[in-house]
């Protein structure tokens, strides 16, 4: 999530550090940062902190027990005013959806332009501004972490003096056109905001809101639909309608439902700033209450004897006083209970977890394993004798693609169409490698070897998955993939990695007469020497003596990183390389 | 007749079973195409979760509940059923192994590749977050050099508590050092220990997993990872390779 740390400062009475030093204490505190752009941070926020922290309040309050720096206010301690009530609104659920929906009637708003500040704040995010009470809905939004929803209410049709509202099922066909103007039929497994006197759905609940109920310089009279669904069927219906908006990446993170009073609060104040306007009241519906958070309690034997640290009681208080989370310590047991937003709090090891990174893990020194163990690595010591046993036979081993065009297990979601099955042998493969590694081979090989190639990897078939080993050519003898935790496997070091040219190679051969007994090392260096410096490989790949004189045949191979390369050029050097061994008075044939 | 040549996952398996040998750990091995429960749930990531968005999964046509993979945290989970079975409550193994993502590829993500994934388990209180730094930390010195060396950085994946990713500090020959991104960890769920049959009031440990192409790529300045499983010989030959 987009954190601007002008709008954290907020919350605090002194100044923030520099986003870079905001930054480095997520970083080995909390989050991880994708980017930071000015004052604007990219919080990597994981499903964990999900619940509390996809808001600049829950990022606030963490930074807080980072940095150790007491918040000026936090929306979320402290009581909240009761809310008016009103007769004119009623609000049913469906309570297998509606965790809990706060409503509220508004009347009297005056709808145009966002205030300097609020405009900036979202704009500094990315967001678009569009009016003052869209704006202030997504502000909270941002701010609390708890979704909400503006409807003109004078859009919706009333029963005489009053706004019924239902929160239910979908009928199947059942057709809504969201507010960007692209228009969904329903089903019945997904939910709607209704208006209960003419049955029309108005919003996709949770995820998304309906046009016909849209906010313009028109609307005076507001409903605040501010709710909390369930997780697992908000998700379901957001993949399914291939809808993800902020709303429902929050809610499918199950915000705790205590959120929806708070973010009634805060958007009412905010309405009210930026747009006038009188509360007539709100109803709240709250028919899945969930229990008061438990407190958990762990020791401090436990919490050492987790991390491997010598953690002191004084410093795990510490911690817990800087996160804000009431905690007891009873003979070296300390209890905690989690604030209602801190959803993620309900193991020992949640705790052990929280003192490890506020105290943090460079505190944590690198221990030693101990213990005898019998180590069994019998499978792959035999697999690895089958790869020792066929590369000493000049076998090169390949690894390829799992997918293929044609198999017995077919994927539902494949990346490439084109290969939508799991490979039942690895030889279709090896035979493209193996075309391809004959192309290839004056560059990799000796002259005069052939490329031979082998895999070792799964295939898989419906009657399940086996590991396999394929050669490009019949190999006698080779050794069965069993287990065997006597062989040891044959080690190498290999050098930093050389990229191949993606240009063609040119091969040329030159063959010549020296007198017996001349070295070969030396002879190739000369030649090496004239041909230039787009010689990739120079072998001798023959040689023979007859008559008292040695010929040898040179192979070389002329390649560039950055071109391809031109009879004309290659024949130029081969001039060279002639004109070199004939200076030595050795005979080209 | 000349020898041929190991695929360099090959010989860095060998390296990695090697150190991790001596450190007391096996090998294990489980299957790509893995059922649900031991990619997924058992590892405490529920269906309809987020946290199930972490990790892009191919499914299985006409095989509800089966996956390729995403991880070799499953053979973990195996391995600790296993336990439960005969009783064991001490393991230490690692788990190389291919895995799968159903993600866009470019220069650093392939669809499919391999992960070093691993465990060490022990009676409660033997095993603790400051061993798998102690591991990682020779791990590291032992395969990329005596410079290297290793931070925590807190995370969340679901099979652990706490989590934390490990970053290695590297020297790479004749540039200047940095701290790179190399594997997820943390001490393994009790919720974890219960689904494989185990009482996490009696053992505990750690678990790792991390990506092995991103590993190679580091140590030999190997640009792109969609080289390693290309078919492609001319990236086998693109090392020189020295018998030890």
């Amino acid at each position: 999530m987009k954190i601007s740390t002008n709008w954290l400062q907020k919350y605090f009475e002194k100044p923030l550090p520099s986003a870079e030093i905001v930054a480095d204490a997520f970083t080995f505190h909390s989050f991880e940062i994708d980017s930071i752009e000015g004052n604007v941070l990219d919080v990597k926020v994981l499903p964990n902190r999900a619940a509390d922290c996809l808001s600049h309040r829950g990022i606030a309050k963490d930074l807080s027990a980072i940095l150790d720096m007491p918040m000026k206010f936090d929306p979320f301690r402290g009581s909240l005013e009761s809310f008016p009530t009103t007769d004119m609104l009623t609000v049913e659920v469906d309570s297998a959806y509606v965790l809990r929906h706060t409503g509220a009637l508004v009347k009297g708003v005056k709808v145009g332009p966002s205030p300097a500040w609020l405009k900036e704040a979202l704009e500094s995010l990315g967001q678009r501004s569009i009016n003052n009470i869209v704006d202030a809905t997504n502000y909270i939004m941002l701010d609390l972490g708890q979704p909400m929803h503006a409807f003109d209410a004078r859009k919706i049709v009333w029963d005489k003096e009053t706004l019924r509202i239902a929160i239910r099922s979908a009928h199947t066909g059942e057709k809504i056109t969201i507010l960007t103007g692209e228009e969904y039929i329903l089903t019945d497994d997904m939910y709607v905001i209704a208006d209960a006197t003419s049955g029309v759905a108005l919003d996709i609940a949770g995820i998304k809101g309906g046009m016909a109920s849209g906010i313009d310089e028109g609307t005076s009279d507001l409903f605040v639909s501010v709710g909390n669904y369930d997780g697992t069927l908000i998700r379901k219906v957001s993949q399914k309608l291939k809808i993800f908006t902020d709303a429902s990446q929050r809610y499918q993170n199950r915000p705790s439902p205590e959120l929806t009073a708070y973010g009634m609060h805060a958007i009412l104040n905010l309405i009210k700033e930026v747009a006038g306007g009188e509360l007539v009241g709100v109803v709240d519906v709250y028919p899945n209450k969930p229990a008061s958070s438990l407190p958990v309690s762990v020791s401090l034997v436990r919490i050492n004897e987790v991390l491997g640290s010598d953690f002191t009681e004084v410093e795990v208080m510490e911690v817990f006083r800087r996160l804000d989370l009431p905690l007891i310590f009873v003979n070296g047991v300390c209890t905690v209970t989690p604030s209602f937003e801190r959803t993620d709090i309900l193991i020992a090891e949640d705790l052990i977890e929280e003192v490890g990174r506020i105290l943090g893990y460079d505190r944590v020194k690198p221990a030693e394993l101990s213990g005898e163990l019998d180590v069994d690595q019998a499978q792959f010591r035999g697999t690895e004798h089958v790869k020792d046993f066929l590369v000493e036979r000049g076998f090169t081993e390949i690894s390829t693609q799992s997918f293929a065009s044609k198999g017995e297990v077919i994927l539902a979601n494949p990346l490439d169409k084109t290969k939508p099955a799991l490979r039942t042998t690895l030889a279709e493969n090896l035979k493209e490698s193996l075309a391809k590694a004959k192309l290839h081979a004056p560059t990799t090989l000796e002259p005069n070897i052939k490329p031979k190639l082998f895999e070792v990897g799964t295939v898989f078939s419906k009657d399940g998955e086996r590991i396999s080993v394929e050669t490009s050519e019949v190999v006698p003898d080779m050794p069965a993939l069993v287990p065997d935790s006597s062989y040891v496997p044959k080690r190498y070091t290999l050098g930093l990695y050389k990229p191949f040219s993606l240009y063609p190679f040119i091969v040329r051969d030159i063959a010549f007469w020296v007198p017996d007994g001349t070295d070969v090392g030396p002879t190739r260096s000369h030649i090496v020497e004239s041909a230039g410096p787009l010689v990739v490989r120079c072998e001798l790949f023959d040689t023979f003596s007859k008559d008292g004189r040695t010929s040898y045949a040179f192979r070389l191979v002329f390649q560039a990183d950055d071109r391809t390369l031109t009879d004309e050029e290659i024949n130029t050097w081969m001039d060279l390389v002639t004109k070199a061994v004939t200076q030595k008075n050795w005979e080209v044939r | 007749m000349p020898v041929g040549r190991l695929h360099p996952i090959s010989v860095a398996v060998r390296d990695i079973a090697d150190i991790f040998g001596r450190m007391g750990f096996s090998i294990a091995y489980g299957p790509e195409l893995e059922d649900e429960f031991h990619n997924f749930s058992a590892l405490n990531v529920p269906a309809d979760h987020p946290a199930r968005d972490m990790q892009d999964t191919f499914w299985i046509k006409d095989r509800p509940g089966f996956v390729l993979r995403t991880h070799d945290t499953s053979v973990t989970i195996r391995c600790l059923e296993q336990m439960a079975k005969t009783g064991a409550t001490s393991m230490r193994t690692i788990n190389p192994g291919k895995v799968f993502r159903n993600e866009a590829t470019d220069m650093t993500h392939e669809a499919q590749f391999y992960q070093l994934d691993g465990f060490a388990v022990a009676p409660r209180g033997e095993i603790t977050l400051a061993h798998l730094k102690g591991t990682f930390d020779r791990f590291y010195k032992e395969y990329l050099g005596e410079g290297a060396k290793v931070r925590f950085r807190p995370s969340f994946f679901p099979f652990v508590e706490p989590g934390v990713e490990i970053d290695v500090w590297f020297e790479a020959p004749g540039k200047e050092g940095r701290w790179l991104e190399m594997a997820g960890a943390g001490m393994l769920h009790p919720s974890v220990f219960k689904n494989a049959g185990l009482d996490p009031e009696k053992v505990q440990g750690f678990a790792f997993g991390g990506g092995l192409e991103r590993l190679l790529m580091v140590k030999y300045g190997i640009p792109d990872v969609r080289l390693f499983h290309s078919g492609d010989t001319r990236f086998v030959y693109g090392f020189d390779q020295k018998p030890i």
